[in-house]
């Protein structure tokens, strides 16, 4: 019998190969790449889930662009994203500077806030929603002490959604990490040049610190921005979208037009206009970042 | 340094994968009970009764459950209460994988009637053996049934009144034995009995926006009708709604946005518990559902209060015939059912008038048959059920639209609610809903249209 030829080695070895990960191309086919292409295909139909789709071709993106809701969420979600992603930047580079320098406790203070992020997301939402209570929760009762009248922090339309950006950046524990193994790794020589150079703190900061860990700040500003533009539960648990809509999140209309409102063609539509947003805007932070972040060399 | 060779009494990697395998593959097929199956008894045919009721209110319904298992011997209902329970039998029913019986909501049975998704209650059982809706009052009739078919059961029914706290009103120097019958009474009693404190509202006579459950239920107050099913239209700009939403802003303009919002928030998250702000006193009357009296014997059982049906303007009001708005907790047959007939065969034995009146009594509501047992009213859990009753059995009795995008619809009004308390003019703000809930409407008319055309060819063809 002659041995096999090159090409039939190689097709046994790749047969071989997919047979081992088969159990996640089934996986993966199933239950991510069927249900995402049909979601293309519902999105062109007027489909009720209890009732066969009718084919309606571009009527659902086209209701999109009348429709007052989809506008409010869209303008609600950017806002939050961009609050969110500011904000989750500073602190998280911010902290993770102040735990990084020699101090007594900084492990324990690490541990607390990194303990948030451990806490399920319902608990959360209930805890703060007693903390935001305009009457008897401990914000306005410490503002009330302190004879600053609080404002009505989830049924005021001004406060409500920087209420829940404010509540988000509670959880900071995983970008903190990031940072902070990122600070870690700046080699200390850098900072001994500087100082020869007679920089001062700020300089060593904005000249070193930062141009060192900006990548660590990009992966945390793209995942900020894919995780913001998918927030759902806590404006569902805590405000319901209100008042007036101010917390009517792009992800928490998806929800409510596909399960609540029983229109799954058009929650389909929403959905894809929502990974092409998301998709643009990564793109557009990843492309900032060629510019703005520096990758060292090996 | 030595180093054994000796394998005996070692063991293989093959025969250790071989172990592990034989020992998951005997886990896997080794006869077992599951525990959901273990307490029925041999021989029963198993119903799977999906419900949204816990607690107290789940117990006495799995107590009429208890009692269909121990009055026959063939079927068995094993209830599952279950959350979000309109989303998920959408979810179980459109995956073709639904429960035997499921308690949806009133306003979904347009929807599950149109979509083919409900077997409707008169195809299955005849005769002596039928539901029909003769049955029910004849509002509760208009609820279970779409386009003249009978698509479901009642579970509970429900209306809104207004409940007021007697004791607040003597305090305030109101009669007690006058409560208010028409908006305008409504309006001055709610001004006596609100405090304010240091810019504060330390009590609220009546918020319209507590609970915010029902954002729909003042234009119905005020004689509209949200929805004309005849022209498939919505109402939603007329006169009756706008008149309702200029009401409504008057409470904020009186106490204040900020003010009476913050109120509001403040107790969104404690109804039907001690802190309610009915049960706690915070505010002197309010819109609430017959279930309130329950969670006014759990927890204040000696508050003094009075319920009356919701005030209306002074040339609506028709005691004999009070406006209100009925909605109900209803048992659906889903398409795809295993035994739609042992379905049935349960949801029948619900409709029973002793069932029906057992259930009602521990809920504290009223019975939605049109008549009632002679012992019905004595010793029944709310003292004011007669009230919810005359709602549900009058003349003027509203249901709420029976179109498939009610759901859509509704959570409109919730916008529109919130906009006209933030003051914005309620002229505009109906116009706009009307504008967006008729585009909905008639998409969903022509893609229905659409549909029985597609339907149609494929038959034909």
């Amino acid at each position: 019998m002659s041995a096999p030829t090159e090409g039939v080695r190689r097709w046994r070895e790749v047969s071989l190969g997919l047979a081992w990960i088969s159990p996640w191309l089934v996986g993966f086919g199933v239950f991510l790449l069927v249900p995402v292409l049909l979601s293309v295909y519902y999105s062109l139909t007027d489909y009720a889930l209890l009732d066969v789709p009718v084919w309606i071709g571009w009527e659902n993106y086209r209701e999109l662009l009348s429709d007052a809701l989809f506008w409010k969420a869209l303008r609600n979600t950017m806002v939050y994203a961009v609050l969110s992603v500011i904000g989750s930047s500073i602190l998280s580079v911010g902290l993770a500077a102040m735990l990084e320098r020699p101090m007594r406790g900084a492990g324990l203070a690490r541990a607390i806030i990194f303990l948030p992020t451990l806490v399920p997301v319902v608990a959360n939402c209930v805890t703060w929603l007693w903390l935001f209570n305009p009457q008897y929760g401990l914000f306005n009762s410490a503002m009330g002490a302190a004879g600053v009248q609080g404002p009505n922090w989830l049924g005021d339309t001004r406060w409500a959604l920087p209420s829940m950006v404010f509540m988000g950046l509670w959880v900071i524990g995983s970008p903190l990490l990031v940072c902070g193994a990122a600070l870690k790794d700046v080699p200390e020589s850098l900072y001994e040049a500087a100082s020869l150079d007679g920089m001062g703190a700020r300089s060593r900061l904005m000249h070193v610190t930062l141009p060192m860990i900006s990548p660590a700040v990009l992966f945390n500003a793209v995942m900020s921005i894919i995780w913001s533009l998918q927030v759902l539960a806590p404006p569902m648990i805590m405000t319901r979208g209100g008042p007036d809509g101010a917390t009517l999140t792009y992800s928490m209309y998806v929800y409510k037009t596909a399960f609540e409102f029983g229109r799954m063609g058009y929650a389909s539509a929403l959905a894809w206009v929502q990974v092409l947003l998301t998709l643009t805007l990564a793109a557009g932070a990843l492309w900032i970042g060629r510019k703005g972040v520096f990758y060292r060399a090996g | 340094m030595s180093f054994s060779t000796d394998n005996r009494g070692s063991v293989t990697r093959r025969a250790a994968l071989g172990a592990l395998a034989a020992g998951a593959g005997v886990m896997a097929f080794w006869p077992r009970i599951p525990r959901s199956r273990a307490s029925i008894p041999a021989g029963r045919k198993v119903i799977d009764y999906w419900e949204k009721w816990t607690g107290p209110e789940g117990d006495a319904v799995q107590r009429i459950v208890d009692r269909f298992n121990s009055e026959q011997s063939l079927l068995w209902v094993r209830r599952v209460p279950v959350s979000e329970i309109d989303t998920k039998a959408m979810v179980a029913i459109g995956g073709g994988d639904p429960p035997d019986v499921v308690g949806v909501f009133s306003y979904n049975v347009p929807q599950y009637a149109l979509s083919g998704a409900a077997i409707p209650l008169d195809s299955i059982g005849a005769g002596a053996t039928s539901i029909r809706p003769d049955w029910y009052a004849p509002a509760v009739a208009r609820l279970l049934s779409f386009n003249g078919r009978l698509i479901a059961g009642v579970s509970s029914l429900y209306s809104l009144a207004l409940y007021y706290n007697r004791s607040l009103f003597a305090e305030a120097g109101l009669d007690p034995d006058q409560p208010p019958r028409t908006v305008e009474e409504l309006d001055i009693a709610a001004d006596r009995l609100t405090i304010r404190r240091d810019g504060r509202i330390e009590r609220a006579g009546l918020l319209p926006n507590l609970p915010l459950w029902w954002p729909y239920f003042w234009p119905i107050m005020f004689g509209g009708r949200l929805y004309d099913p005849v022209n498939d239209r919505a109402e939603f700009d007329a006169l009756e709604s706008v008149r309702a939403y200029e009401w409504v802003a008057g409470y904020p303009r009186r106490l204040g946005t900020a003010e009476s919002r913050e109120f509001g928030v403040a107790y969104n998250r404690s109804f039907h518990s001690p802190q309610d702000p009915f049960i706690s006193g915070r505010v002197g009357m309010i819109v609430q559902g017959p279930w309130l009296a329950n969670f006014i014997n759990l927890y204040r059982p000696g508050l003094d209060y009075g319920v009356v049906p919701a005030p209306v303007p002074a040339g609506l009001l028709d005691p004999a015939n009070p406006y209100g708005l009925l909605e109900a907790d209803v048992l659906i047959i889903p398409r795809g059912c295993k035994d739609p007939e042992a379905a049935f065969e349960f949801v029948r034995f619900t409709q029973r008038r002793d069932v029906q009146e057992q259930l009602a009594r521990e809920h504290t509501k009223s019975s939605p048959l049109a008549e009632c047992s002679a012992g019905f009213y004595e010793g029944h859990g709310n003292k004011f059920v007669r009230v919810f009753d005359a709602i549900t059995r009058s003349a003027n009795v509203r249901i709420l639209p029976q179109t498939p995008v009610w759901k859509g619809y509704a959570h409109l009004t919730e916008g529109a609610f919130d906009s006209v308390w933030r003051g914005e003019a309620a002229a505009a703000v109906c116009a706009r809903v009307q504008a967006r809930a008729q585009e909905m409407i008639d998409r969903s008319s022509a893609v229905r249209a659409k549909r029985m055309v597609s339907s149609e060819g494929r038959r034909a063809s």
